[in-house]
């Protein structure tokens, strides 16, 4: 830097001009509608439709008013569940069929692979209404094909209970979404170099030790990315409550989620009026939920994560 | 006591034979070096001998036993890999003590065992660090320590310098060679380089196409390549090779008719060949000389002339088209485009017959060996 820097640098307009259509769609489609609806939270509206500002009433009236808050709470802690069955369910699952999958003594795993990721692919609709019917008591298959393998005394119209319909609806996404994290652990299991699982042969160790002490850390910020995409995907699910029990996600709200909660609230249903602002104050919330799973995950989890240069 | 012996080893994937039975026997506290190029099924053989893959047919003893049927850890070796293959989420001490803490050591004792492999290979201070905080060099070391903690009766090397550069290469291949000295243990190592083959082995075997093609100490191999394809694989720059007919037979030599028209006397036993067989003539750069009136007389033009300082490698094309190379002085004026003459002593051919098989030479190197194997090396040290 002989030079003094007399010369002021150009506007670099370039690089405004290439960030360009990707802000300007980002903003038109995420940005705004996001602002829009927190901010139309803060609104409520009279009688003629007229809408006026009034603060957080629309977050007390929620939260503290009973009529309101129990379904709120109800739907959340049911999220919740929702969200640990996929947990303990789903990820482990998928974590196992990919560890299944990457063995080289595995014929077939290309069909295999496919063959489960196929649910995934198909509408969440179709899913539900499939399940619906091989559940259904009347006239579904379930029963019929627990009794033919002896464990006919167990089947139960387990969607219509209030103790087991929202387990069952997870389990229902579980079958159908297993196929993403067996993916991208799939994914992640071949990107390990055959050298390090050949070197810890050599050291001695069995296939589980080398899975337990050299895959699973390699592939643990994986698992950690499908953690998080499962907490925001299964707080944002809607579809199958809908699609299976309808919007009032029963058998008493028993399987409410915050997504049929908020379109309850938002468009109104048989005998409830759909009101545009306090669906804005739900989503809202459901917003700040979904937030502050993602900053604890990034800022706490993934902080102490380090990913290893293979 | 740990010999390592295979008998007519085998292995085909699927219906491909990769390996068409190795005989080999290798004693204890020998350095062994497979050398080949690439596909020629050493990394094989060696992935063969630590259990990594299975054995066709054949058998493999180690010591006393057999084990072609026993799991890596079980058989006494221990194996550092081309890419070292450190977890990379461990430090240094981990990646050491995997292996004895699987085997259920104390800990005490693992303790013990990596300082001790650490001191000797001077990475005491790296013991914390994790390898991607480590250079090229480093995590050599701490590959080969991880093998040294297990006090393996056979440690397996598979092309371990190939990552690292030309002097790191130079500079870790004499400690390799020191380290063995030092631990007295057998070793077996891959590598496609055949200065690192001259340099460390006891023994080397070349190996072409699943097959072992000559094995023997590297002076040997340096003076009596068995076939065409050890004369060239082995010496740098490569064993000159011209085509030619058997045109008489001497009671100490015979007379080839050389394809650019000249005729050349080489001291090899004849054995079956009759005159008129196609035979292959050999001779190695450094054994031909500029302007000399010993021997076969060649002339052809120069077309490159790479100057090493001590020596400058002359690469020619005679009058028929066959390259060749000369080593020339360092000295040598020659100049490209120029037409030279250079010449051979008989006792320094190598005669191939048409089976690519060399013919016994009867006076070999004549003979100042000790001489020769210091200049090959000096050869290999330049070539890097």
């Amino acid at each position: 830097m002989s030079q003094p820097s007399s010369i002021q640098r150009r506007f670099p307009w370039h690089i405004l001009f290439f960030l360009a259509p990707g802000l300007l769609i980002y903003v038109t489609f995420s940005v705004y509608p996001l602002l829009d609806t927190l901010w139309l939270g803060l609104f409520q509206e009279d009688a003629t439709g007229q809408r006026f500002f009034a603060g957080i009433s629309n977050y007390q009236t929620l939260l503290l008013d009973a009529a309101w808050s129990e379904p709120f709470w109800n739907a959340l802690w049911n999220n919740t569940k929702f969200f640990i069955i996929h947990m303990l369910v789903q990820n482990p699952i998928g974590l196992f069929l990919a560890a299944l999958l990457s063995s080289p003594r595995l014929r077939l795993s290309n069909t295999y692979r496919t063959l489960i990721f196929m649910p995934t692919m198909l509408s969440v609709v179709i899913i539900g209404f499939v399940w619906q019917l091989l559940l259904s008591p009347i006239w579904g298959i379930s029963e019929g094909f627990l009794y033919s393998i002896g464990l006919g005394q167990y089947f139960d119209a387990w969607l219509g209970k209030e103790s087991s319909s929202l387990i069952t609806l997870a389990l229902i996404s579980v079958w159908q979404f297993v196929g993403i994290p067996m993916m991208l652990i799939y994914a992640a299991m071949l990107s390990i170099p055959d050298d390090l699982i050949d070197a810890s042969v050599v050291d001695g160790s069995n296939a589980w030790q080398t899975f337990w002490n050299i895959k699973l850390p390699l592939i643990l910020p994986t698992i950690g990315m499908v953690s998080i995409l499962t907490f925001v995907a299964n707080f944002n699910a809607f579809e199958l409550v809908y699609a299976v029990k309808g919007a009032l996600a029963g058998p008493n709200f028993s399987s409410d989620i915050m997504g049929t909660l908020f379109y309850r609230t938002f468009f109104g249903f048989q005998l409830q009026s759909g009101s545009i602002t306090m669906g804005a104050a739900v989503a809202t919330l459901m917003f700040l939920i979904i937030l502050v799973g993602v900053m604890l995950y990034l800022f706490v989890v993934q902080r102490r994560m380090k990913r290893f240069q293979l | 006591m740990a010999d390592v012996k295979l008998s007519n080893i085998k292995k085909s994937y699927g219906n491909t034979p990769v390996l068409h039975g190795i005989d080999l026997d290798i004693k204890h506290g020998e350095f062994v070096v497979l050398v080949g190029a690439s596909g020629c099924g050493k990394s094989t053989l060696l992935r063969l001998i630590a259990g990594l893959e299975d054995i066709s047919s054949g058998e493999l003893c180690i010591g006393e036993q057999q084990v072609n049927s026993l799991p890596p850890a079980q058989r006494g070796i221990a194996m550092v890999f081309q890419s070292y293959a450190l977890y990379p989420h461990m430090t240094v001490f981990k990646n050491m003590s995997y292996g004895l803490k699987i085997a259920g050591k104390g800990k005490d004792f693992i303790d013990a065992k990596v300082r001790e492999a650490a001191r000797i290979l001077h990475i005491d201070h790296l013991l914390e660090r994790l390898p991607r905080e480590l250079s090229g060099g480093q995590r050599q070391r701490v590959a080969i320590g991880r093998a040294i903690v297990r006090d393996p009766n056979v440690f397996l090397f598979d092309e371990p310098l190939s990552n690292l550069d030309a002097a790191l290469r130079v500079k870790t291949r004499v400690e390799i060679g020191k380290l063995h000295q030092e631990l007295g243990a057998t070793i077996i190592y891959v590598t496609h380089d055949q200065v690192e083959a001259m340099t460390l082995g006891d023994k080397i075997v070349v190996m072409n196409q699943g097959r072992v093609e000559q094995c023997g100490t590297p002076l040997e191999l340096y003076q009596h390549p068995a076939t065409r394809f050890v004369g060239g694989f082995i010496g740098s720059p490569k064993m000159n090779f011209i085509d030619g007919k058997v045109a008489a037979i001497g009671s100490d030599h015979i007379e080839i008719q050389l394809s650019n028209g000249c005729r050349s006397r080489a001291c090899v036993e004849a054995g079956d060949l009759k005159v008129g067989d196609s035979v292959t003539l050999g001779v190695r750069p450094e054994h031909i000389e500029e302007r000399s009136d010993a021997g076969t007389l060649l002339s052809g033009d120069v077309s490159l002339v790479e100057r090493l300082g001590e020596a400058s490698f002359i690469y020619m094309t005679l009058g028929d088209g066959t390259e060749m190379v000369v080593r020339g002085s360092g000295e040598s004026t020659v100049t490209t485009c120029e037409r030279i003459e250079v010449s051979f002593a008989p006792h320094n051919a190598h005669v191939f017959d048409s089976n690519d098989r060399a013919l016994r030479r009867l006076k070999p190197g004549n003979v100042h060996s000790t001489a020769q194997l210091a200049q090959l090396k000096a050869v290999g040290q330049e070539t890097l």
